[in-house]
């Protein structure tokens, strides 16, 4: 199947792949895929840390208020999500706003959605009786939650982050639709240039893009046994 | 000062709202064929997957992880742009007289969504205890008729709340298909968008429709835990 | 959830009533004091805009133009990669400066944002393989691939009533389409299809096998896209552009794109930037 494909359109712009017009113009190609998923990945635990404890909270307002924006935002398409983040930011915030901030806040505000349901998972997955010990003790909810519970949680929620980043990583090709020059955005324009190495161009972004993210899958897997393992001591 | 305008008109009735609504039909066609697809290739790879010879289980392996951990868009410009030089000939200069565009997208979306529905199924089957194949096969069964009569019949039933799951997020990422010209709700969306400049009022009207989707879906899901699975459990 | 849906539509409402409140500045003054000029162009669409590979910069028609503009400001230029359907909310979200980006004029685009004076002309044409088309009849009933928001989808959709019209990203998706059979021809603007000619033309394995038959079904000309009410603004880039028609620039930078010893041979004919308003008149 290979045999026929002609991969020197790869090699001949293989540091356009990688870094985009860097150090000429800005970063882009894997090296900016990378760092949207990072700073997305970073913004959307606390994103999602945040989310995730207003749905447990005790006033009946706030918990319906947040599981509303959460299903609202987990029943959109992502891209809708981009789309409405490159409508209204400008809107909102004036034009300071750059392409890679839209999709950096449109990823944090997806992917928190869904972090928030696995923090949620992860508080209701700790036995009630810890939460009624530690009250018992004197802590205020606020505290017992904060100490007791949380640091708990979040240690059997590692896995699904790293999956989650899995996820942001593929997701972060959806920026080409707005014209960040992500990988996917330069894979396109080195086929529309050259015209006659689609199949080559983009199985090689496929493979690349697959390193990245079986690198954290397996990451993720390692993690989970190893928690489990400590657990079990 | 630039003041905007609303029109909501044009996405209650009219020729714009004859777009959306035809946008609609055609999510609603692509999910639906994918999501049939999906299931099929999905319960193929899952029962390659445990299978006893070596090289069907790697296989079924590797279409696993290469194909969840590569983003669906890039798969879509690989199905539809970059095909050409992998297929055969003949097949593809059949698919170029049909509607290329939604064959691509289908091809691409069963291949995205048969990975994961694969693994679902194949935990489902995990979560049936073993004693029930061993004692199909100590009454005479084959392995692929305990599979098929005993095995997999209580798996899909337990693997039907992911399935609906996945469709939910197949539903989603036909979405995708707008970027090779299928003429889909977020593509009409756009299109009414490029026609009358009213952005707002087309993505409104097309993140309504994508929501009342999402919560018929979840609200089939939570159903059929009630009224199926937990009777069963229950016991 | 007939609820959720209310506050979810209360909600849309209240962020709308904040677009309105988005306002046209001063970008001439903005532009000075920030010193760089944000240009919208089109990134993979030679002869206009395109990445060079070699020196990974922009290079083009429209980015000469913008150089101009740019330099006779005092200010570095930043480029933007735009599409045809994204270029216009770049525009009106302020997210760049100024459009160069393959824009034709039309009334309805022209009441949402302002055009400066026509710097360049041409017609919608269609590039097809050789001998496949030769009257608009050969292109009934067929599928013929443009880029989704230009003009050139919705003129071919009334000169050719009965083709299906296939809107991808940009224009070379089209040849993509158009070299696997998928479609039977691209069609936009002369001018870009002699761009993707050329590119064709270069190489072996597509050399000589397509063409452009003479068959044009419509007048394009180009603006240069600012927001609406910008006055001072247009009023700069209008007088740059007569200037430079009249200082022999404009023509140089048509010849060195368009020459005959360019990728793309086009004749300038009688074109030259006046004063116009539309571009048709």
């Amino acid at each position: 199947m290979v045999g026929g494909l002609d991969f020197s359109v790869v090699r001949e712009n293989l540091p356009y792949f990688f870094l985009g017009r860097y150090p000429e113009g800005p970063l882009g190609g894997v090296a900016l895929t990378l760092y949207l998923a990072a700073i997305s990945l970073v913004l959307s635990f606390f994103g999602g840390l945040i989310l995730g404890l207003l749905s447990v909270s005790r006033n009946r307002v706030i918990r319906w208020g947040s599981m509303a924006v959460i299903q609202m935002i987990r029943g959109m398409p992502l891209l809708m999500v981009i789309f409405w983040m490159f409508f209204l930011l400008p809107a909102m915030l004036g034009s300071g706003m750059s392409a890679d901030w839209t999709i950096i806040t449109a990823l944090t505000l997806f992917t928190s959605s869904y972090m928030s349901e696995i923090v949620r998972a992860g508080i209701l997955g700790i036995p009630k009786g810890q939460m009624e010990a530690a009250v018992s003790t004197g802590l205020l909810h606020r505290q017992a939650m904060l100490h007791i519970i949380l640091p708990q949680a979040l240690r059997n929620m590692i896995p699904s982050f790293v999956n989650q980043f899995v996820s942001m990583i593929k997701d972060t090709s959806l920026a080409f639709i707005v014209g960040v020059t992500e990988l996917t955005q330069i894979a396109t324009q080195i086929n529309n240039r050259t015209m006659l190495y689609p199949t080559e161009i983009f199985l090689f972004i496929a493979v690349i893009y697959f390193i990245m993210c079986f690198a954290f899958t397996e990451l993720s897997r390692w993690l989970e046994r190893r928690l489990a393992y400590r657990k079990a001591i | 000062m630039l003041t905007y305008k609303f029109d909501w008109a044009i996405v209650t009735s009219g020729k714009y709202f004859d777009w959306i609504v035809s946008g609609f039909y055609v999510t609603i066609k692509l999910s639906a064929v994918s999501i049939v697809l999906s299931f099929l290739l999905g319960l193929i790879i899952a029962i390659m997957r445990m299978s006893h010879l070596r090289p069907v289980r790697w296989f079924a392996h590797g279409y696993l992880e290469f194909f969840r951990n590569t983003p669906l868009l890039v798969q879509i410009f690989f199905w539809y742009f970059g095909s050409y030089k992998v297929l055969p000939a003949v097949a593809n200069d059949w698919l170029v007289t049909q509607d290329f565009e939604f064959a691509a997208a289908v091809i691409a979306l069963t291949i995205y969504t048969s990975a994961f529905i694969a693994e679902d199924i194949r935990s489902g089957v995990r979560s049936i205890p073993k004693e029930q194949m061993e004692a199909a096969r100590s009454s005479g069964f084959s392995y692929i008729r305990s599979m098929q009569y005993i095995i997999l019949p209580q798996a899909v039933r337990l693997t039907i709340p992911p399935l609906i799951n996945q469709f939910l997020n197949l539903m989603k990422n036909s979405s995708l298909a707008m970027t090779i010209g299928v003429a889909e709700l977020m593509y009409q969306a756009r299109q009414v968008e490029s026609y009358t400049f009213k952005g707002f009022e087309a993505f409104s009207a097309a993140t309504l429709v994508y929501l009342a989707l999402s919560f018929i879906i979840t609200g089939l899901m939570t159903l059929y835990n009630k009224k199926v699975l937990q009777p069963i459990r229950g016991r | 959830m007939a609820r959720k849906i209310g506050v979810f539509v209360l909600a849309l409402a209240m962020v709308g009533a904040l677009c309105g409140a988005a306002l046209a500045g001063d970008t001439l003054a903005d532009v000075k004091k920030k010193g760089v000029l944000v240009a919208g162009v089109k990134d993979s669409l030679p002869p206009f805009g395109s990445v060079d590979p070699n020196i990974k910069k922009y290079v083009g028609y429209d980015i000469d133009f913008v150089k101009y503009i740019a330099t006779k400001l005092g200010v570095k230029v930043e480029y933007k990669p735009v599409t045809s359907a994204n270029r216009m909310p770049m525009l009106m979200e302020s997210r760049v400066d100024i459009l160069a980006a393959t824009m034709t004029k039309t009334p309805e685009r022209a009441k949402q944002i302002d055009f400066s004076y026509t710097y360049y002309l041409t017609g919608q044409k269609f590039l097809t393989k050789k001998g496949t088309v030769k009257s608009l009849k050969d292109l009934e009933g067929k599928r013929i691939a443009t880029a989704k928001g230009s003009t050139s989808e919705q003129n071919v959709a009334k000169a050719v009533p009965s083709a299906t019209v296939l809107s991808l990203d940009d224009y070379p998706q089209g040849i993509l389409a158009l070299q696997q059979g998928k479609a039977i021809a691209v069609t936009t603007d002369e001018s870009i299809l002699a761009g993707q000619l050329g590119m064709l033309e270069k190489n072996r394995a597509t050399k000589g096998k397509y063409e452009i038959p003479d068959l044009q079904i419509s007048m394009e000309p180009y603006g240069l896209g600012m927001r609406k009410g910008d006055t001072n603004f247009v009023k700069f880039v209008n007088d740059t552009l007569l200037e430079m028609e009249k200082n022999g620039e404009a023509k140089k930078i048509f010849l060195r794109w368009f020459g005959p010893n360019s990728e793309s041979p086009i004749n300038r004919g009688i074109f030259m930037i006046t004063a116009d308003k539309m571009g048709l008149e």
